[in-house]
């Protein structure tokens, strides 16, 4: 049974490697900018998400008052860690916004392609 | 003191982007911690595979917490643009552009996280479920999202879209219209769409051989309750793109604005009304699949009737553009 790293690991270097792929082929094809802001987007996506899966367990073994700390604190950090590539890609022109944009959702993109993706094939063979 | 237009434009982005994260952080704030109440039940349920359930909660989580990150990414852009051209117009449209997304974030947030509280749920009653409850999970809570999306879409719009060339009055009033209209109609769209995905994923934990039916009648049952942030997106659509005559008239304003509110707010009941049904009819597949036919007429029926305020407030609200 896969653990709650192991969860992690997978989505976060799935959506690395596509970002990194997708990234040089956009760069190879001369959108240079979309190419580095799709990069930058997922690396910040990556962090937010092994930030969350890090956070969860360390919420749990600590009195109320701290749990609660921990928890506010990992939200502020996690949403202001985001904000940076956001403000990178508008006051740098080599990073497209939209490449940045498209980034920081990868994670949720890749859970969702995985999952469809399951789905399609356990269809396909009639597993469902 | 007389204070400059920048100034002015400044302040309305400013204020566009604490509206944008402070009301988008509400729908995600309770959608992930709806999650993570019924996944406290869940382990409490059964402890032994509380790793699973750890693991769902997080999964959910990220994707609840989609609809904030899009209100993060507008408010970032609203605080550090540069804007060339400062008039009252980009004002409104700045302030619109905030409003948009924040109100569009409401429903998605909360919304998804009922897909998410109910997989945790539905996985400690049927560990071996989990698979298909998570992929359940994750296309009711992506489908949920589509409103926070299209009001992404349209705060871009209001963000971007050059409007230097047009009157004063009435484009500010538009402009702050239709950021209201996708805004607002969002919240009942997102809300509505995750009761009906939250009821699939109870129902394929309840009865893991209807899984199929559940998800057909889910997904139908959610793209009804979808129309009302459709309706709003139009009447948006329209309120930005419709050339305007100059008016100095109060009225004149205050009818486009109007017609964003109109939409805007009549669209939340038929929305959350609409995923009511579906959640309903949803629920009820999972029980009697044999009745699947009637119940998914029925559910068509009633969201119909649902509808159909939704679409007299977009009547009224296409009156007051191309009538008054």
């Amino acid at each position: 049974m896969e653990t709650l790293k192991q969860t992690r690991n997978r989505y976060c270097s799935a959506a690395m490697t596509a970002a990194i792929v997708i990234g040089l082929g956009l760069i190879i094809v001369d959108m240079r900018p979309m190419g580095k802001g799709l990069i930058l987007g997922t690396l910040f996506s990556v962090f937010n998400f092994i930030l969350m899966a890090q956070a969860l367990p360390l919420r749990m073994a600590h009195t109320k008052g701290k749990t609660l700390f921990y928890s506010l604190f990992s939200i502020f950090f996690r949403f202001s860690l985001m904000a940076v590539p956001l403000i990178i890609a508008l006051k740098v022109e080599n990073f497209a916004l939209i490449g940045v944009l498209i980034g920081l959702v990868a994670i949720q993109i890749m859970i969702l392609a995985d999952h469809v993706l399951s789905l399609f094939i356990s269809t396909r063979t009639g597993q469902v | 003191m007389a204070i400059e237009i920048e100034s002015w434009v400044k302040v309305a982005a400013f204020v566009g982007a604490g509206l944008s994260m402070g009301l988008g952080a509400i729908g995600a704030a309770i959608g992930e911690g709806f999650a993570a109440a019924k996944a406290n039940a869940a382990i409490s349920r059964n402890p032994g595979i509380s790793g699973d359930i750890f693991k769902l909660m997080l999964v959910g989580q990220a994707v609840a917490e989609t609809a904030a990150i899009f209100s993060l990414v507008i408010g970032i852009i609203l605080l550090f643009s540069n804007y060339s051209t400062a008039s009252i117009i980009s004002m409104a449209a700045l302030l619109g552009a905030g409003l948009c997304m924040g109100f569009g974030a409401i429903g998605s947030g909360v919304g998804s996280g009922y897909p998410a509280g109910e997989a945790c749920k539905g996985v400690a009653r049927q560990p071996e479920m989990r698979g298909r409850l998570t992929t359940n999970m994750l296309i009711g809570s992506a489908v949920s999202q589509t409103p926070a999306i299209f009001s992404m879409v349209v705060a871009f719009m209001l963000m971007f879209l050059n409007f230097s060339g047009a009157p004063l009055h009435p484009t500010s009033a538009a402009l702050l219209g239709a950021g209201l209209a996708t805004g607002l109609a969002s919240i009942g769209s997102g809300l509505g769409s995750g009761l009906a995905a939250g009821a699939s994923c109870e129902g394929s934990a309840r009865q893991p051989l209807n899984v199929g039916n559940i998800t057909v009648i889910m997904l139908v049952g959610q793209a009804v309750s979808q129309t009302p942030s459709i309706f709003g997106l139009l009447i948006s659509f329209v309120l930005m793109f419709k050339t305007y005559p100059s008016s100095e008239l109060l009225g004149a304003s205050m009818a486009l604005l109007s017609a964003g509110l109109c939409t805007g707010f009549g669209g939340i009941g038929p929305g959350v009304g609409n995923g009511m049904t579906a959640q309903s009819a949803v629920t009820w597949v999972a029980r009697n699949v044999r009745q699947e036919s009637v119940l998914m007429r029925s559910m068509l029926v009633g969201q119909a009737v649902s509808q159909s305020t939704a679409i007299y407030a977009m009547v009224i609200s296409l009156a007051l553009i191309f009538l008054i």
